[in-house]
């Protein structure tokens, strides 16, 4: 960083989203790309989504220093602290989904060397999209400052689970059936398991935004038709 | 960036900057509106049609104007050659392509890049204040965000593709062209972005549909050609075969022709998926020209149907009648094809719902699936679908492919008049383009309900809710 203008405050805390929102956009891609090339049996997509995730590493380190410096010198308080450590804790959960992509990426490597299953990478595919769907979302609230968003998305958590369920069971009545994909298999499952953590880290991410917003834990009681008979 | 900080104005300083000083730098370099009319061109043929009518005339002009043949060493064409200088600003404003001007001082300071500049076209599509604003606000693509460094302070020029995300996933070329630097030390790229989402698709539908084609015709095809080989062999002189396979091979050649049917209307339906229908249906009004139109279909097994809907203008989406129709027609019909003999088919529609609303589960014993869910869309209500049949019900891990292409659930029938396999991926793509939603619950041995639910139409029937012969799905 060139350090030889001085920001102000307000510039350093608004700096400071604006790189999490980058880094955002990064991790977005990353997931997208590993999604990609499970669906698409890319290997060289899945080589480069694994060399890619060093950039949110290093992106992450950044933050993490900058909100840091921000804490220590500007010793913010109430709405603007929430800020600082919002884009902390928020880029921690960046890099892991960086992390689970790339942790993707590596199986798609493998998942090329055996035979297509078109049926069932077809499934993952379509959680994927889901998962996508929801970081986009978040991210969106995330930098409009969109509270309401932030709780939909939270509140649609169950979508991903039901999708994990879906696909155990599928992938399971596959491995019994033929041994042979037993594999392959293992490989679809961990990376179910990967996409249904990412999900888990956009829930995170919109518990996180609730905080920073309001400085109150979301407790709601979710939406649920009641029977009718 | 809304953020409540002290000092929160400071940002602004740059972007509060009049417009004009940027139209300074656009016209000092017209070199690079002509880029930007060339990016735009590709376009064009499209795009015209759709523009304001001052846009046009506009737009044309500018590009009669640029793209004239230039010889590079000459000065680049100079708008004062009209009579009267024409209205940039407008015309920049009313293009149909989204377009920002976007400025950096410090090429290591990657956060710092901002709007000063974006027309209506690009505030509508990243929801965005015209005041100016941080780059990132509006997007973050990786590869958009570098291609902007590249124009900015590598001086070159960059297309590369966009993937908006959302629902109907519209599909960007992003065209970066450096624009100078301003009197203040700014350094100006342009970035427009060029909607692709009809050439792809259009290009991924037509491959989709000749594989689907091609592999779903064959079986009937053969079982046609096997039949005729039989006929004109040994069967030549057997009446009653004849008569037999000649009944076998009409129904196989209508289900090719339902097969052939159903395949062109899920690509016609993919390729308008993006463009958003215009006109108002009554949800219940549709419901009961389908329940109509079904009845002998359903006296045929013996089933009954259960309607409870809303009072006519209670549930009126934005839609098209037709596709609405074939919704509620594919859901119904599956229900009788599924639902024993002397059963009993229901059709409910509510109003007034949220998105939220819409799509909760309503059997919490059942196994329940989002098949689609439409971009968050504040303040949207929504009016909503619900067949349930009493048939077998599926086990959980079929929900969640039930709308793919040809997927059939194991050991089920439909019966004699056994569907294409496309009916659910036609209602998906349909309830997709309206902006809304589908669900599905199931429970084994107790049958299964498809949910579908659509944006209600605004202004009139807005309240339609509170009235009191609307029924309320969460106090029946």
């Amino acid at each position: 960083m060139t350090e030889h203008t001085v920001k102000s405050y307000g510039e350093e805390l608004n700096h400071l989203t604006a790189e999490v929102t980058r880094m955002g956009g990064l991790a977005e891609a990353q997931v997208a790309d590993a999604i990609d090339c499970i669906a698409r049996r890319d290997a060289p997509l899945a080589q480069q989504v694994v060399a890619r995730d060093e950039r949110l590493d290093t992106l992450q380190g950044e933050i993490e220093r900058k909100a840091f410096r921000l804490i220590a010198l500007r010793q913010p308080m109430a709405v603007d602290l929430r800020h600082a450590v919002a884009a902390l804790k928020i880029s921690m959960s960046l890099e892991r989904c960086g992390d689970m992509a790339k942790n993707i990426g590596k199986r798609a490597l493998i998942l090329t060397e055996a035979d297509p299953m078109s049926a069932l990478t077809r499934s993952i595919e379509r959680m994927g999209r889901l998962v996508q769907g929801r970081l986009k979302d978040v991210l969106d609230a995330y930098t409009a400052s969109d509270l309401q968003r932030a709780i939909g998305v939270w509140g649609r958590d169950e979508e991903v689970d039901e999708h994990y369920n879906a696909i155990f069971r599928e992938l399971l009545t596959y491995m019994m059936g033929d041994p042979r994909t037993i594999n392959p298999c293992a490989h679809l499952l961990f990376v179910a398991k990967n996409l249904e953590r990412i999900g888990d880290h956009a829930t995170n991410i919109a518990e996180i935004i609730h905080f920073e917003l309001t400085g109150e834990e979301i407790v709601s009681q979710r939406p649920k038709l009641e029977l009718s008979k | 960036m809304p953020m409540a900080s002290p000092s929160s104005s400071v940002r602004s300083d740059g972007a509060v900057r009049t417009p004009l000083a940027v139209w300074g730098a656009v016209l000092a370099g017209p070199a690079a509106l002509l880029g930007l009319a060339a990016a735009g061109g590709a376009n064009a043929g499209a795009a015209i049609p759709l523009a304001l009518a001052s846009g046009v005339a506009g737009y044309v002009l500018t590009r009669r104007t640029l793209n004239r043949p230039a010889d590079p060493a000459a000065p680049a064409p100079v708008p004062a050659a009209l009579d009267h200088p024409p209205p940039f600003a407008l015309i920049l404003e009313t293009l149909p392509d989204p377009l920002m001007v976007i400025a950096a001082e410090e090429a290591d300071d990657l956060t710092g890049r901002r709007f000063v500049f974006a027309n209506a076209a690009a505030r509508e599509l990243f929801k965005l204040q015209p005041r100016g604003g941080l780059l990132v606000s509006a997007l973050r693509s990786p590869q958009v965000l570098e291609a902007v460094d590249e124009s900015l302070f590598g001086g070159v020029r960059r297309s590369v593709d966009y993937v908006g995300g959302g629902a109907q996933g519209r599909e960007w070329a992003a065209h970066c062209a450096p624009l100078g630097v301003d009197e203040r030390g700014s350094r100006l790229a342009l970035l427009v972005l060029s909607d692709e989402t009809d050439a792809r698709r259009s290009e991924r539908t037509r491959a989709d549909f000749l594989a689907n084609a091609s592999h779903e015709l064959r079986t009937p095809l053969a079982s046609l050609s096997g039949f005729i080989e039989t006929l004109r062999g040994h069967a030549k002189d057997d009446v009653g075969a004849r008569d037999r396979f000649l009944g076998i091979m009409q129904a196989q050649a209508e289900r090719m022709a339902r097969l052939i049917d159903d395949l062109m209307s899920l690509s016609r339906i993919e390729l308008n998926e993006h463009i958003a229908p215009l006109g108002r249906v009554d949800l219940a009004m549709a419901a009961i020209d389908v329940l109509d139109a079904l009845a002998p279909q359903a006296k045929e097994k013996a089933v009954a149907f259960d309607p409870v809907l809303p009072p006519r203008g209670a549930a009126v989406v934005e839609g098209d009648r037709d596709q609405i129709v074939q919704v509620i027609q594919n859901l119904v019909d599956n229900a009788i094809k599924y639902t024993p003999r002397d059963g009993v088919v229901r059709v409910e529609i509510f109003s007034g719902l949220t998105a939220d609303m819409a799509a909760a589960p309503r059997d919490p014993g059942a196994a329940r699936m989002s098949l689609l869910t439409p971009d968050h869309a504040e303040g949207e209500r929504y009016a909503s679908l619900r067949v349930s049949d009493r048939g077998p019900g599926m086990a959980r891990e079929h929900l969640p492919r039930l709308t793919e292409r040809f997927y059939r659930v194991e050991g089920q029938k439909s019966g004699e008049r056994s569907g294409t396999g496309l009916g659910l991926a036609i209602v998906k793509h349909i309830v997709n383009r309206h902006r809304g939603g589908m669900t599905v619950e199931s429970a084994l041995g107790e049958g299964a309900t498809f949910g579908v639910y659509l944006p209600m139409a605004r202004g009139d029937s807005r309240d339609a809710s509170a009235s009191p012969s609307s029924p309320s799905p969460l106090s029946t």
